[in-house]
């Protein structure tokens, strides 16, 4: 369990925890407000001034001695904000983690607040200028997202019941997307995102820049010796350069340091060689998200 | 130590964006050809908003200290708008 169970977990991890997808919280913190005013011009969040200045060229700002560690400091601030003044249009208390298929399915099939609708990704559009629905949305956002018709797929149903969820997000996962789940604003969840590294802005900023935007899985992968058949499927789907094929001992082996634990690579597998194993059965990886 | 400059990479706004000849919605090469994507498209600002369907779009090169030089971009692009430089 990270800081955020801690904090809005109810005892277990904090996207088990019903009460934070419920439309009761998000009238309370005014949601409704802040995810107007964020995604009416979402894509204008790393060229916009905050705090006079801009996303650009972010890396060597981040190097320049005083300024760089000011600016790190406050971006970590932002993104975990749950003060009552949130800034929608530079996302503050914006920030999600990567779960496995199994969690994601469990969080539409019950916790998700209908409606849901899958809207095409910003990131990609944004970063590739590719149009790709597999953004899963629910709860009031869902309301939100639907007014602008520039993130609703034409002549496709975008409105999915949960069973149709459940399938997109097996889909999504199978081909290799990540699946994550989104504070927007923290406590509020309502977003299951399928995304790929680097063209996700979350995993931009978490991987580039070291920013905690995303934070890792619960889980890790860890091979069986015997039964991995040395095939390198599973390296191929690996977002995160994690798994890497020794020819000398004939298998695969994980940089857990690395994993993220969002489980795709096992479903390059034909050996059933993968499994995720909870993040804490790694002394050295306990608390490390 | 002093902190590394980042390349620098600039796109010519009169050929390709909400003045030039190019909508970068209908071309998009920059942005697909570079294996670091360090290019974003967004909404020009300095234009009326139109916050549910923005007609005006420019890239901007955001990610440049993720720029390898490898000059793909300069070559993919139809208008030569991209010059890439230390
Ligand atoms: S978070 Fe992931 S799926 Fe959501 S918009 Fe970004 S890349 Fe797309
Ligand atoms: S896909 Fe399975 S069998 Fe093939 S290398 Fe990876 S773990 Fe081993
Ligand atoms: S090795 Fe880890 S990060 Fe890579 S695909 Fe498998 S679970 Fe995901
Ligand atoms: S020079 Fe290469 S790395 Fe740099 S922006 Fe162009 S395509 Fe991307
Ligand atoms: S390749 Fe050139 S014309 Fe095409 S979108 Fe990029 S800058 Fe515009």
């Amino acid at each position: 369990m990270c800081d955020w169970c801690m904090k809005h977990g109810a005892g277990g991890k904090w996207y088990m925890n019903a009460k934070n997808y419920s439309n009761e919280l998000a009238e309370a913190i005014n949601a409704q407000e802040y995810l107007k005013e964020q995604w009416k011009a979402f894509e204008m969040v790393y060229i916009r001034r905050i705090m006079g200045i801009t996303s650009i060229d972010l890396g060597y700002k981040l190097q320049l001695p005083i300024i760089g560690r000011i600016l790190r400091w406050s971006a970590e601030r932002m993104i975990h904000s749950e003060g009552k003044h949130r800034n929608p249009v530079r996302a503050d208390g914006h920030f999600g983690q990567v779960i496995p298929l199994e969690e994601a399915k469990i969080i539409l099939g019950n916790l998700a607040a209908e409606p849901i609708i899958e809207n095409y990704c910003m990131c990609r559009w944004m970063q590739r200028g590719i149009k790709e629905a597999c953004c899963i949305n629910f709860g009031l956002l869902s309301g939100v997202i639907e007014k602008l018709s520039r993130f609703i797929p034409k002549d496709t149903k975008y409105r999915l019941d949960r069973d149709e969820a459940i399938a997109h997000i097996e889909e999504h996962n199978k081909k290799g997307y990540v699946a994550t789940v989104w504070f927007q604003p923290v406590p509020y969840i309502n977003a299951i995102c399928s995304c790929e590294n680097p063209e996700c802005g979350g995993l931009r900023l978490r991987n580039d820049f070291g920013l905690h935007t995303v934070y890792k899985g619960e889980y890790v992968a860890e091979v069986d010796p015997d039964r991995c058949q040395a095939c390198g499927m599973c390296v191929t789907k690996c977002q995160f350069g994690v798994l890497r094929l020794v020819q000398s001992l004939k298998r695969v082996i994980v940089d857990i340091n690395k994993c993220f634990g969002c489980g795709v690579c096992r479903h390059a597998c034909k050996y059933d060689a993968i499994k995720l194993v909870p993040r804490e059965n790694y002394p050295a990886l306990r608390g490390v998200y | 130590m002093f902190p590394k400059k980042s390349p620098k990479v600039t796109i010519d706004y009169t050929k390709c964006g909400e003045k030039g000849q190019m909508d970068p919605r209908d071309c998009a090469k920059c942005l697909r050809v570079c294996d670091p994507a360090i290019f974003i498209l967004h909404e020009s600002p300095n234009m009326p908003i139109d916050p549910v369907d923005p007609k005006y779009w420019r890239i901007t090169p955001v990610w440049l200290s993720l720029c390898n030089m490898c000059m793909k971009c300069v070559k993919v692009c139809p208008l030569g708008a991209i010059t890439v430089s230390r």
